[in-house]
């Protein structure tokens, strides 16, 4: 594989300050992590110079001085404390995909491989699981069966496992909508003024197609029309999990398609904040798809949130929310803050009337994509979240925002409390009251 | 993102200071910062000014406002209002402090043992600071395995320390070294470790009565307790108190090196109030850019993941520290530049940056480097600078970014902080 020099390089600034392991959740936790300095900057020491050094044959991409790297869970609250602008937490993602690939012992047994494996192919699970999805949802549920999935995969019995939904979100818009649009130019679709495309990524379209009806609902709402043009996983379970090749192959399929709409001037929004930062960000920093076309999508993705208090910045957002009394915890996900733009989950629920929407400010709920669903790490998770968990316990809460598909997961099952996307919310204040204009037009 | 009324660019103490001190006043603030940082440098004790070292606080504002073209010459007024202020901010949050501005400064031992100049310290450091009575003993005592405090070495160094002084110091100072079962497997321990460790109530008793039964066996009589400052970081309250009455008498925490407990501490108060004022924090933001208006400061650009986010704010506060906080930078080009607006920046001859050394009696010439301003912190052209070109209005200055100052030499970096964020936000 090949490293792109400004991360794996930047550990060079490293002043040694610690800052990043006071920030760290799971160091927070677990003796098994010795912290994201010493398995980043430091350990890149040891990289670069087995790199540099060809006598060292097959071992020359050396993970890493140990393995504990593979505990970093990549939440990024290191790179965005570190006051040196080193990027720790790329580094480790780096270095745990070497790992994988280079390492045949010891931690990553040949089970782990199969489950990270799998754990990366959520296009593969979510179409079986749908297809499955009475069968798979009663297996999913039933301690005999999540036993035996731990057994054979390493997937952790009580970890949250979400329920196939019975259709995919995609094949209902088909059935409503014909066939998905795999151009702009398509005579029928109505202009990027009138417009998104919709990027519903695997949780909407697998599992929560309610929180795609809500988007569409809300964007509608605001007069914009609806394209989903067909797509693929981003492609983040993949990275997460060390398979950059095969990340690499969804990330040019999915630019290969939204090029176009991007370069018509389509925004494209996502309800998944991890799948916009990877379109944002991930495809150029981590897996060096970084052409005009790449760059072109980067720049037309939103996430939803974002693109709606845009819409309210210019004044386009209809603000005629129906009242909704009551607190609402909100709990803002690390992927989020690797947009860099703020919390506009809580810009937005400033403007439902009566809503009293609170930042848990806890920094993460454990689940970390896929981390806290394999055996091993599964306690780090909960551990990582339970400052959170106890303090919804002790609000009673009954229903918790969160932007992220996999905190949703986790923290419904950690605490009991309904689990919603913000957009959601958004969508039932907008029901509340009738449109003052008819979808479509603005 | 929605606008605000100001954005402050940086999360150091000077930078939330200002934050807060603006959001009590209603304003809508977000602080946006490249990391988050110095604070976890800070060692816990507030650094007004410590020159002349015998003196108290005050004495050292006024002699430094007397210098001409440092801060305190035009912030010295602000200095009680400001400490106060803090004083309060820390107590609401939990963490109170003692000492003022009219207390001598005393020696504050820490866990290089040494002692560092210190009269406004957390309470967990209040101990430390009484004058040591005739006949009082100070035991040291320490984690084995922690690399960042060795209670032997530390009582060596305090009794050095204290015998270059006679008659000031404890009477004897011995070293007690605890092993701790639960923390033997940790790799890379430290204070955060067992800080954490002291948080959970259940760990803190039992590590609380290791210490008491290693303190039994050790010296008797009138003694204090120094530990390493760890004692808790969510629930230090209740730590210290814990500490005090398992271990009886009294007990003080040891500034340590980073990660630092109690700079951490001062942090999550501040951080907190912020937030619960309604304040926005974005970290990991570098500043791209700052667009004007007319000369004013209109809007301020991120870079953020993929397409730049813009704040619109009408006030801008620079609180990016100066070289060590990465506000100034020296390029290979030459000069020295500041980073956010590219202000023209007050610094001393490049031919004296390489002539002196940094623990030279006054301090290096390159600490005097900043930005210099009116008496309402906007910033103004470097003094005898024949340059005039018209600088951005909108803006002030705060902390260590304000020329004319040395902060390690004259420990008046957390005055200056707090005084500017006072006078910024009023």
């Amino acid at each position: 594989m090949t490293l792109s020099e400004p991360v794996a390089l930047s550990a060079e600034a490293c002043l040694k300050c610690n800052v990043c392991n006071t920030v760290c959740p799971v160091l927070r936790v677990t003796d098994r992590f010795p912290g994201p300095k010493y398995v980043g900057p430091q350990a890149q020491r040891f990289r670069l110079a087995a790199q540099a050094a060809p006598q060292m044959g097959r071992r020359r991409h050396i993970a890493s001085p140990d393995l504990t790297v593979d505990w970093c869970s990549g939440c990024g609250f290191c790179t965005a404390a570190c006051p040196a602008d080193v990027k720790i937490a790329e580094i480790n993602s780096r270095a745990r995909a070497v790992l994988r690939e280079v390492e045949r012992t010891g931690p990553l047994g040949w089970r782990h491989r199969i489950r990270d494996r799998l754990l990366g192919e959520t296009d593969l699970v979510g179409r079986l699981g749908v297809r499955l999805a009475p069968l798979a949802n009663l297996l999913l549920q039933a301690r005999l069966s999540r036993w035996a999935v731990q057994l054979v995969l390493g997937i952790h019995r009580q970890a949250a496992l979400p329920a196939f939904a019975r259709r995919t979100f995609a094949a209902t818009w088909r059935s409503g909508h014909g066939a998905l649009p795999v151009d702009p130019s398509q005579p029928g679709l109505p202009g990027p003024d009138r417009a998104v495309v919709y990027f519903h990524g695997c949780a909407a379209n697998y599992y929560e197609p309610h929180v795609a009806a809500a988007a569409v609902a809300v964007l509608e709402r605001n007069g914009f029309q609806v394209i989903v043009p067909p797509q693929v996983c981003c492609g983040l379970p993949l990275i997460s999990n060390g398979r950059y090749a095969v990340a690499r192959g969804r990330a040019r399929r999915n630019v290969a398609t939204l090029a176009a709409f991007a370069r018509a001037g389509y925004a494209i929004v996502g309800t998944s904040t991890s799948c916009t930062h990877t379109l944002k960000a991930e495809y150029r920093e981590m897996l060096d798809v970084d052409d005009a076309d790449a760059r072109a999508v980067a720049e037309a993705t939103w996430d939803i949130n974002e693109f709606l208090v845009h819409l309210h910045d210019e004044g386009r957002l209809d603000t005629a929310f129906g009242p909704r009394a009551g607190s609402l915890p909100y709990h803002a996900p690390c992927q989020l803050r690797s947009h860099g733009i703020g919390l506009p989950a809580l810009d937005l629920f400033a403007l439902v009337p009566g809503l009293a929407a609170e930042d848990m400010d806890h920094d993460c709920c454990g689940i970390a994509g896929t981390y806290g669903l394999k055996e091993e790490k599964y306690q780090v998770a909960l551990d990582v979240g339970a400052p959170l968990f106890e303090r919804l316990g002790a609000r009673g809460a009954t229903e918790v925002a969160c932007d992220s598909e996999t905190c949703r997961w986790h923290i419904q099952a950690a605490t009991g409390a309904r689990l919603r996307h913000p957009v959601e919310i958004l969508a039932e204040a907008y029901a509340a009251v009738p449109a003052a204009s008819p979808p479509g037009g603005t | 993102m929605p606008s605000v009324d100001v954005v402050v660019v940086g999360s150091g103490l000077a930078g939330l200071a200002t934050a807060v001190r603006f959001a009590e006043d209603g304003a809508r603030v977000a602080v946006v910062a490249a990391g988050s940082a110095t604070l976890s440098w800070a060692g816990g004790p507030l650094d007004v000014a410590a020159v002349p070292p015998d003196g108290t606080p005050r004495e050292g504002v006024a002699n430094l406002a007397a210098r001409p073209g440092h801060p305190y010459a035009i912030l010295a007024d602000d200095i009680d209002a400001a400490v106060a202020w803090f004083g309060v901010t820390m107590a609401n949050g939990g963490l109170p402090y003692e000492g003022d501005l009219d207390r001598p400064l005393r020696p504050l031992p820490t866990a290089l043992g040494a002692t560092r100049p210190a009269a406004i310290v957390p309470a967990a450091m209040a101990d430390a600071m009484e004058p040591w009575r005739p006949g009082e003993g100070l035991v040291v005592m320490g984690i084995q395995g922690d690399k960042d405090l060795w209670p032997a070495a530390v009582a060596a160094g305090l009794r050095q320390a204290f015998a270059a002084v006679p008659g000031t110091g404890p009477a004897s100072i011995t070293a007690v070294t605890v092993a701790l079962p639960d923390l033997a497997g940790r790799r890379n321990r430290s204070a955060l470790d067992m800080a954490r460790r002291f948080d959970d109530p259940r760990q803190r008793a039992a590590i609380l009565g290791r210490l008491g039964r290693a303190l039994d066996g050790g010296p008797g009589g009138e003694r204090r307790i120094a530990l390493p400052a760890a004692l808790g970081l969510a629930d230090h309250a209740a730590a210290l108190a814990a500490a005090r009455e398992a271990l009886g008498g009294p007990v003080f925490e040891l500034p340590m090196v980073p990660p630092s407990i109690p700079g951490l501490r001062v942090q999550a108060v501040l951080r907190r109030r912020l937030l619960a004022l309604g304040g926005r924090i974005l970290l990991g933001e570098a500043v791209a850019r700052v667009e004007l208006d007319a000369g004013r400061v209109a809007r301020v650009i991120l870079p953020a993941a993929a397409r730049e986010t813009t704040i619109q704010a009408p006030a801008l506060v620079l609180a990016t520290g100066g070289l060590t906080g990465g506000g100034l930078v020296a390029p290979a080009s030459g000069g020295l530049r500041e980073t956010v607006l590219g202000l023209p920046v007050e610094a001393p001859p490049e031919a004296d940056w390489l002539a002196s050394r940094a623990d030279a009696p006054g301090g290096h010439p390159i600490a005097l480097a900043g930005i210099r301003t009116d008496a309402q912190l906007r910033p103004v052209a470097p003094l005898g600078s024949t340059v005039r070109r018209r600088l951005p209005s909108g803006v002030r200055i705060v902390g260590s970014l304000l020329a004319g100052q040395r902060f390690v030499d004259e420990r008046c970096g957390d005055g200056v902080a707090l005084a500017s964020a006072w006078r910024a936000a009023a």
